[in-house]
């Protein structure tokens, strides 16, 4: 509806229809003159007649108030007892020695574990499918957290095989971590899968584009240092992506098992492992000691 | 603007997919009755059922835009056309969605700032009044007992947060329906942008000057807006005027807070939903209302990105006339 003007205006184009009705071949209908004038109507807001949906909302069930509520005497909690009075506990087996005291509690919860997000491969593949991620480039952290596929940032992603035979393209993939059966299916199809470390807080920077996502480790020594940083600098990376220094998450990058992107600093025939060593088939070294004739020779004295 | 024609001039040029169906324009709310569509087919005879006129349309597709007339301030002369979506401008009045906002916005809106001391926060020593016998009056302990005049509040307010949560996407959809609301009535008025009342260069160099005392130059200012709310019948009789701008233009503010009984202006950052609907008309600046649009809009715009793009809101704003 065009916007209500005022009917002054209306009025004196009207007059004027009126007043030269000569001057127009087809005079102006009455309904006409009568549509462009504005009836004068109460102004009553709509702020007083807004309601919500009939029964969008529950009237509140008043205990204790009355028989005629049906909720009165008792108040819905029956006759005597623990029930009546406060409450009992969910795991309360009615005085019966609980299992938890009869066979104490089994396991721990490790607080301290990494979280990850989990990727499947027939959400992935269905995200390809769908458009929302270009299988043609690298998939990364960037391109997961971004396209929705994972929701939020947790302390990394690893990738799972569920939907293995959906995966139809080769793709190139860095995540932190893998199940073997993914790397399997990634690299069937012709694909390309590193595994890499992250930190939560590396993810929110590699988000906001304050750190380049990377699958080349940090050269280690004081004399890189200025390097890097001139190099980081130039790019306009504030920050670096941090590598592994737990021993735990350096065995599992440097294992080329799990495609880690530090298993390139392997020496041919070492182990992942920081601390056992892969055994090796030498030939046994036997000295022969060497009998010491000469003194036997000082305690004969003939 | 002389609308005096049966159907504004504005109504013609509007882009309505009906152009197939038939030569006249879409107005809303104007249906003729289509013998030859099933639901009116009993009425007629059925020998002559094969003589009605085939009207059937194709299939049904419904006015996508509604066209908006931007005016010049405060002339009102129509100076360009534009189409906004059905979407932005003409949704159905849900009024349970409209209580929603307005309680949203009244809850967030308590300062919840209400604050009593209890017996323990009371100032004073905590020692027993008088000895517990012999006095003939009765035991006392300490002065900060409730029961006591001077005592600290049992079950007093305290502060605390009344906001309650909303759904962005129910609260976005209610804001349009207000301004769709608005419009439907014929009470949205769309400004060309930099909507400012200008006052006269006399006034302002005397007041300048200092010469003009306060109540003097408000009384000034309140007849100068009168003026204007009084020829397009916008004042306190005709259910006041909101005004709306991008940000604040000293001669229409300060000309309508002094005129404040005739109605409001607000930036448009500060309109929520009930100001939409407080007054009895809304005049808004162009770029205001686009803003007022793109902000909220979540239901129409998508945060997925297909192919490196999402799905954003329908136009706001296509010139139809310049």
């Amino acid at each position: 509806m065009p916007p209500r003007t005022s009917p002054l205006h209306v009025a004196a184009c009207c007059s004027r229809l009126l007043l030269r009705p000569a001057a127009n071949s087809h005079t102006p209908s009455l309904v006409s003159l009568f549509a462009g004038l504005t009836i004068g109507t109460r102004q009553a807001s709509i702020l007083a007649n807004l309601r919500d949906n009939k029964g969008a909302y529950q009237k509140r069930i008043r205990l204790g108030r009355g028989p005629s509520s049906g909720k009165g005497k008792t108040s819905g909690r029956g006759h005597k007892g623990q029930k009546q009075h406060g409450k009992v506990k969910p795991w309360f087996q009615g005085g019966q020695t609980p299992l938890v005291v009869q066979r104490g509690k089994m396991g721990f919860e490790n607080r301290r574990a990494p979280v990850m997000s989990k990727v499947n491969l027939d959400k992935l593949q269905e995200w390809i499918d769908a458009g929302r991620i270009d299988p043609t480039k690298r998939i990364t952290v960037k391109e997961l957290v971004e396209s929705r596929l994972v929701g939020s940032i947790k302390d990394g992603i690893k990738l799972l095989g569920r939907g293995k035979e959906e995966l139809r393209q080769p793709i190139d993939i860095l995540v932190s971590r893998a199940s073997t059966s993914a790397i399997g299916a990634v690299e069937g199809a012709g694909g390309k899968i590193v595994t890499r470390f992250y930190t939560k807080q590396s993810i929110r920077r590699i988000l906001e584009g304050k750190s380049e996502n990377t699958d080349k480790p940090l050269p280690v020594g004081a004399e890189h240092v200025p390097g890097v940083l001139a190099e980081m600098r130039s790019k306009g990376f504030p920050y670096r992506l941090p590598d592994p220094t737990s021993r735990r998450d350096i065995e599992y990058y440097r294992d080329p098992a799990h495609r880690g992107y530090l298993s390139h600093l392997l020496k041919p025939g070492e182990s992942p492992s920081l601390y056992f060593k892969v055994p090796t088939v030498s030939e046994r070294v036997v000295k022969k000691k060497k009998r010491p004739e000469q003194a036997k020779a000082a305690e004969t004295l003939w | 603007m002389a609308t005096a024609a049966p159907i504004p001039p504005i109504m013609t040029t509007l882009k309505s997919s009906s152009s197939k169906i038939s030569s006249e324009p879409w107005t809303p709310g104007t249906h003729t009755l289509d013998l030859s569509s099933s639901l009116f087919r009993h009425l007629v005879p059925s020998q002559l059922q094969s003589k009605i006129p085939s009207l059937t349309h194709g299939p049904w597709s419904p006015v996508s835009t509604v066209p908006v007339t931007i005016h010049a301030f405060p002339t009102l002369a129509p100076r360009s056309l534009e189409s906004y979506s059905t979407k932005h401008l003409y949704l159905p009045l849900r009024r349970d969605l409209l209580h929603l906002a307005v309680i949203y916005e009244a809850d967030a809106t308590r300062q919840g700032t209400a604050s009593t001391k209890t017996r323990w926060e009371v100032a004073g020593s905590h020692r027993k009044v008088h000895r517990q016998k012999g006095t003939g009056k009765a035991r006392v302990g300490t002065k900060q007992s409730p029961i006591r005049v001077g005592g600290g509040v049992s079950h007093g307010p305290k502060p605390r947060d009344f906001s309650t949560r909303l759904n962005r996407k129910v609260y976005d959809v209610a804001w349009r329906t207000a301004l769709s609301y608005r419009y439907r009535r014929g009470e949205l008025l769309v400004c060309e942008d930099g909507m400012d009342l200008a006052l006269p260069r006399d006034f302002t160099t005397l007041l300048r000057g200092g010469f003009v005392a306060d109540e003097l130059a408000a009384s000034y200012r309140r007849k100068w807006a009168e003026q204007i709310l009084f020829a397009n019948q916008w004042g306190k009789p005709d259910g006041r005027t909101l005004f709306v701008t991008g940000s604040r233009r000293p001669g229409l503010f300060d000309c309508m807070h002094d005129a404040g009984m005739h109605g409001r202006c607000l930036e448009v950052s500060d309109v929520d939903v009930k100001d939409l609907l407080e007054e009895g008309r809304v005049v808004v600046e162009r770029a205001a209302l686009r803003e007022m649009l793109e902000n909220h809009q979540s239901d129409l715009v998508s945060k997925i990105f297909i192919n490196g793009l999402s799905r954003s809101g329908p136009p706001i704003g296509e010139p139809l006339v310049a």
